[in-house]
């Protein structure tokens, strides 16, 4: 399978975490996010339901960058306006998705800027929309489309979607009382967060990436449990459903 | 006495936003990201010299904003996301960077609950999902209280009262009453009854019996509505779904003149500025400008395969 791109083995990683009739949304960065969820829906997870970002249940005919127009959604189920997605945010979803300029060693995101300072920023980011989800659903996957020195950081210099803050301690402290970032899955690795300090570490490489490959890439000295083996790659059934019906025109794999 | 139609021309709808935007320069723009967006709305506004405005929107802006900032007609942003979705925003970021214009810090929930607590007639909404983000130490619209009920601590988003919404739909009769088509409909009804003055852009007018015969299918009632101006394709280059779809090459482009510019080269923004917003005398100078009717067949074949 060495020719499985990395976002398709991104997105079979996601999918096999989701779970039946859960509800969840793919965030503002969709096309790795929706295509797990799609995949999910397809083999394990019949009803599992998306929701809470003014649709219900979708049927794109391809993917797409963005989840958020009419033309990602192609059919749907149901639409819905920023009126229901406010009680949404607060209720809480089972998952949802996010990515920012830059992580850091807690899962923390930023999305603001770089340098500087807020109204005097080196650089301004996007910003992000939804702010609550990432506490208020059971729990949220980090899925940037690269693994750089450059945004996998030390520490961000703007904490806009909090992730595990400084570790168990001052989440508490924050009254964050879900799981929060579960995983981070990269084109290189997917990293989970150590139970008992909830700082980042390797889990697995994926396939023509080494350890030091990750390591190299990382722009703080990440952990590695020993035993930190190769992702399990896509199987032919996730590989065929991805390729021929949820991602027909190659999304991933451009 | 017979009833007064609120269909207008496009010079009388800016007769009105520009009045409006003199006395309090809050304006509130519909739609999201490339969607609905009442984009000749906001030429119209640029082309009449507007200046020193403070933007809101739904939670999510781009290409409209960023036109708004290059032609230096804004002086703060209250909007949570301001991107292109592929790319990031050229002269929003230009200009926040060099701080000549103010990106406040804010989200989804405050935006929204501030223009839910105009709407409902009440001074602030509260909301209970904010925590530990950097942006509520930085937000201006949310103050910290301890609720009544349950002595948690919460946050109220104090009302924010638009002095002008624009909007963008698909269809509305001569009274007013506006019809989106669209799969989502963003938070344009919350927009419509949380402002003073609401104008919105349609691509068409239909009959009153269209209205009559399907009532629970008018989106936004006429009560809430000061003026509609027919604007075929009236926001292009952002789609209106289910008739056209998003113009990408021609954002695109744009963001190419934008990123130029944040680099030093700002003649093709300015040449930009001039071929499409104080250039065109009408709608159809602009539609001509950007490709005609081979272009926008394209973006109606588009809407129409999805």
């Amino acid at each position: 399978m060495s020719d499985v791109s990395p976002l398709e083995q991104m997105a079979v990683v996601l999918a096999r975490d989701l779970k039946d009739r859960e509800l969840g949304a793919a965030g503002a960065a969709a096309l790795v996010p929706m295509a797990a969820i799609a995949l999910a829906r397809e083999l394990h997870a019949p009803n599992l339901s998306i929701g809470g970002e003014m649709f219900f249940n979708p049927y794109p005919r391809r993917l797409y960058a963005s989840m958020l127009d009419d033309r990602a959604l192609g059919r749907c189920e149901a639409s819905e306006t920023f009126i229901e997605l406010f009680g949404h945010s607060h209720h809480g979803l089972d998952f949802f998705f996010h990515s920012g300029l830059q992580h850091d060693r807690f899962g923390n995101i930023n999305l603001h800027y770089v340098g500087g300072s807020l109204h005097e920023p080196k650089m301004r980011g996007p910003g992000a929309a939804n702010l609550s989800y990432c506490h208020t659903s059971t729990r949220f996957y980090i899925c940037p489309t690269v693994h750089n020195d450059r945004n996998f950081v030390e520490k961000v210099d703007f904490v806009t979607i909090p992730g595990h803050l400084e570790g168990p301690e001052s989440k508490r402290a924050a009254g964050l009382m879900n799981e929060g970032p579960r995983f981070v899955i990269t084109p290189r690795a997917v990293m989970d967060f150590d139970p008992d300090t909830l700082e980042m570490r390797l889990k697995s490489v994926h396939c023509g990436n080494s350890v030091q490959d990750v390591l190299d890439h990382t722009g703080f000295a990440l952990n590695v449990p020993e035993g930190v083996g190769q992702t399990p790659p896509p199987s032919e059934e996730e590989l065929e459903l991805l390729r021929n019906k949820i991602d027909p025109t190659g999304e991933l794999r451009h | 006495m017979q009833r007064d139609p609120k269909l207008v021309d496009l010079d009388e709808a800016m007769a009105l936003a520009v009045g409006a935007l003199a006395e309090r320069p809050d304006l509130c723009l519909g739609g999201l990201f490339k969607q609905s967006r009442p984009v000749a709305l906001v030429r119209a506004l640029l082309a009449a010299g507007s200046k020193g405005l403070n933007l809101y929107s739904s939670p999510g802006a781009g290409y409209d904003v960023d036109l708004m900032i290059a032609a230096d007609a804004v002086d703060a942003v209250f909007i949570p996301g301001v991107t292109l979705e592929n790319r990031l925003c050229p002269n929003f970021r230009a200009a926040v960077e060099s701080q000549r214009i103010t990106a406040h810090a804010l989200d989804a929930l405050s935006v929204v609950g501030a223009l839910m607590a105009s709407a409902n007639g009440v001074p602030f909404q509260p909301i209970a999902a904010l925590k530990a983000s950097d942006v509520i130490k930085h937000n201006p619209l949310i103050t910290e209280f301890e609720c009544p009920i349950t002595g948690d601590t919460l946050h109220a988003a104090r009302a924010v009262r638009p002095r002008v919404t624009f909007l963008h739909a698909q269809e509305a009769d001569r009274w007013g009453n506006i019809r989106h088509l669209s799969t989502m409909v963003y938070a344009d009804q919350l927009m419509a009854r949380a402002s003073d003055l609401v104008i919105v852009s349609v691509d068409r007018i239909v009959e009153d019996d269209v209205v009559l015969d399907d009532p629970r299918r008018v989106t936004i009632p006429s009560h809430y509505v000061d003026a509609v101006v027919h604007i075929p394709y009236g926001a292009h280059p952002t789609a209106s779904f289910p008739l056209y779809s998003i113009d990408e090459e021609h954002i695109d482009a744009y963001a190419d003149l934008g990123d130029a510019a944040r680099k030093g080269d700002g003649a093709g923004l300015t040449d930009y500025l001039a071929q499409h917003v104080t250039g065109p005398a009408d709608q159809q100078a602009y539609l001509d400008r950007i490709g005609g009717a081979k272009r926008l067949q394209i973006l109606e074949q588009e809407a129409a395969e999805l």
